[in-house]
């Protein structure tokens, strides 16, 4: 299934620059070389403003009709919340994947983003896992509702934290009880 | 053909079975009674399939080597290692070992090794036999 | 849930199911025989692994990836491994790349093995699930030869592999393969030609190609559907650019594509083929050199304690594309460590292929996208007032009568 149009790396980023000018800072373009005849894979990172972020998945779709959407991480940064969402383009023919990585970064004042499973509804459980790891509120998510974790953890803890939210309390070093 | 697996099946009745009858082919009615009877050679028992060569079994310790840099300590998985400062040699408790081998790999002066032995359960995570020192 | 009106009542499954091998739980929304609605809920269990992960170092934490799960024991450390990699910017020797490889797809084929008995055993055909499973031993045997034991094999390291594979192995790899070559040629003869198992899963649990794209389906439950998508042809890793083969989807054997249960087993049959030619490839081809690039392990890790930077490791497991995300900041442990297994992108799926279908399908349909779980227990059924419970082997039993139904 070849694409007639498929864009290099440095297209695709042009494209968003374009598109969304001043919203999109530190983009790089990393290549890895495997094997013997050193094929090239390539993985696109891009920061984003919160405000043209579901513009931005949009975007996506002018490059493939059905971007895949792997999974999302989080992490906490102390006044920030950076959610970074994996995507990939062009799969189908040999070698010609790539990995384009999206971060936002939410202030944890309000660390809320909206939803893009109307567009990928794949990402339901990434961002169910989201919403009880790191206390994001994801707008307009079709069901709100705890995927991983068990119903008995108290909610306002949230186990990826690192402040006082954090599950501190909740640990239980069970070795040190060992001679 | 509506059943596939018949010819197989009808072979199989005049075959040997793949299993390993380890350590007996039958269930004896009392455990503790049929291994006095092995320690005691009245009865054998089947031996396991053998292990390969570079298997990982029980960890050995040769305390003479050992220089004490502790490097093996930063690599184990489980913290199966702890220190004895005053002496400057390790202990291993293989209740908490993962059988990995890394603190092997590590090991500037090649005090560590693994051996074939695999049979180690017991009832007791600290006996004599499950610490290695 | 309940939009249908007092004519349907609700059956939860789970958390602990027969057909799968790990905990799920499932509330099925049934009028008389047929599924209405379904909705899924995870994380039974959940082992808090990705924060244990933030208190070890990197090779601490290849030895807790391989414990994620015990039939892609291989695939969570290596993907690790690249991600650090890829952090670090360590380039791979070639000889380790085509070792990964070797090990790779002796993983993968004793998986579907496994995965093909599990599924003749869910439709009632104990016989085949030893045939299977006996052929598998054989692998075993040989990873057990290789590595130093059959399932945690420890054979990751950063920068390359531990173990090299020497000039007295290849004998016993050969024959290996060559017992693998005449099995598998049988094994696809016994599951695919049967009558039995084209009345059971064909047109069931369908999973259409706009489905499975939009649901971003990975693995062989989208190569079935006839998306042709497979992380070692997309963006090849090791040494798989170098290597000759093609995307596997149902029509390369029958010309169709349907995205049923028949078509799943087919494709995971077909990989099993590749995978034996692929080895085969990778014994030829192999250069000499080092192993690993890094070989005095204290000397790695002092390296990665000063790397900052963030990776991505990707591969294709068995069951799909493990996806792996790590980042470094220059401590000892990692600052954050995503991990994200195949099957949590196949559950969803589960829903489209499960509507209209019987309660007796669910273990065949939810086991043909090999989901990565650990079995049994009970199931409950409400209905109205009264409270019903089937266990494991009453719905294990539904199955086979569904078989032996079909029979008659």
């Amino acid at each position: 299934m070849t694409q007639p149009n498929q864009l290099t790396p440095e297209q695709i980023i042009q494209s968003f620059q374009d598109a969304f000018p001043a919203n999109i800072t530190d983009t790089r373009i990393e290549k890895r070389t495997n094997g013997v005849m050193k094929t090239e894979a390539n993985f696109l990172w891009m920061t984003l403003d919160k405000s043209i972020f579901k513009e931005a998945v949009k975007h996506l779709f002018t490059f493939d009709a059905f971007p895949h959407f792997a999974v999302s991480s989080g992490y906490d940064l102390g006044d920030t919340i950076e959610l970074i969402y994996h995507f990939s383009l062009y799969h189908g023919e040999r070698a010609r994947e790539l990995s384009l990585n999206m971060k936002v970064a939410l202030p944890k004042a309000n660390p809320s983003i909206e939803t893009i499973t109307d567009l990928i509804p794949g990402a339901l459980i990434s961002e169910q896992e989201k919403q009880e790891m790191l206390g994001v509120k994801i707008l307009g998510i079709p069901k709100d509702t705890r995927v991983f974790i068990a119903d008995d953890i108290p909610s306002g803890v949230y186990p990826w934290r690192r402040d006082e939210t954090g599950p501190a309390k909740l640990i239980r070093n069970l070795h040190e009880g060992d001679p | 053909m509506k059943f596939t697996m018949l010819p197989r099946v009808l072979a199989q009745m005049v075959k040997k079975p793949f299993t390993n009858t380890f350590p007996r082919k039958y269930i004896p009615s009392s455990t503790t009674h049929y291994l006095a009877d092995v320690q005691q050679k009245k009865t054998t028992m089947t031996p396991p399939v053998a292990t390969p060569d570079r298997f990982r079994g029980k960890i050995q310790y040769d305390r003479e080597k050992c220089t004490g840099c502790q490097l093996c300590l930063n690599v184990c998985p489980s913290e199966a290692i702890v220190f004895k400062p005053e002496e400057k040699k390790i202990k291993i408790y293989l209740a908490r070992c993962t059988f990995c081998s890394q603190c092997n790999d590590i090991c500037p002066v090649n005090c560590l090794s693994m051996s074939q032995e695999f049979l180690l359960a017991g009832t007791d995570k600290y006996s004599k036999d499950l610490i290695v020192e | 849930m309940s939009t249908t009106g007092k004519t349907t009542y609700e059956i939860p499954i789970g958390p602990i199911h027969p057909a799968l091998k790990e905990p799920v739980m499932f509330e099925f929304e049934i009028d008389g025989e047929r599924i209405v609605d379904v909705n899924i809920r995870l994380g039974h269990v959940h082992r808090g692994i990705e924060w244990a992960g933030t208190r070890r170092n990197p090779i601490q934490i290849l030895y807790l990836a391989e414990r994620i799960c015990g039939i892609c024991s291989y695939c969570h450390p290596m993907s690790f491994a690249l991600a650090v990699e890829h952090t670090a910017s360590i380039q791979v020797p070639e000889r380790a790349d085509y070792l990964r490889v070797i090990h790779a797809e002796l993983e993968r084929i004793c998986s579907h093995t496994l995965w093909a008995g599990v599924a003749a055993h869910e439709i009632g055909f104990d016989t085949v699930l030893y045939v299977t499973w006996q052929v598998r031993e054989k692998g075993m045997d040989l990873i057990e030869y290789l590595t130093g034991n059959r399932i945690t094999k420890g054979i990751t390291m950063i920068g390359g592999v531990r173990r090299d594979i020497t000039e007295e192995m290849i004998p016993k790899i050969k024959e290996t393969l060559q017992y693998f070559k005449a099995n598998v040629e049988k094994l696809r003869h016994i599951i695919l030609d049967d009558k039995t198992f084209k009345l059971r899963c064909q047109n069931c649990g369908v999973l259409t190609k706009n489905d499975a794209l939009r649901l971003c389906s990975v693995g062989p439950t989208a190569r079935a559907s006839g998306i042709r998508k497979d992380v070692r042809l997309d963006q090849p890793y090791f040494a798989y650019g170098d290597l000759d083969f093609d995307y596997i989807t149902p029509d390369v054997l029958t010309g169709e594509v349907h995205g049923d249960v028949y078509d799943r087993i087919i494709v995971r049959l077909l990989e099993i083929s590749q995978s034996i030619d692929l080895i085969e490839q990778c014994l030829d081809r192999m250069p000499q050199g080092a192993i690993v690039a890094e070989p005095k392990i204290a000397k790695l890790l002092e390296n990665l304690k000063k790397v900052t930077g963030e990776g991505i490791g990707r591969m294709e497991a068995p069951r799909g594309e493990v996806f792996h995300y790590v980042k470094l900041t220059g401590n000892d442990a990692p600052y954050f460590w995503k991990v994200r297994a195949p099957t949590y992108n196949n559950i969803l799926p589960w829903i489209p292929m499960l509507l209209g279908q019987q309660i007796a399908d669910i273990p065949i349909v939810a086991s043909s996208t090999d989901p990565c779980m650990s079995c049994t227990n009970r199931v409950t059924i409400i209905q109205d007032t009264s409270r019903h419970q089937l266990d494991k082997e009453q719905l294990h039993q539904l199955s086979i009568e569904k078989t032996r139904r079909l029979q008659t």
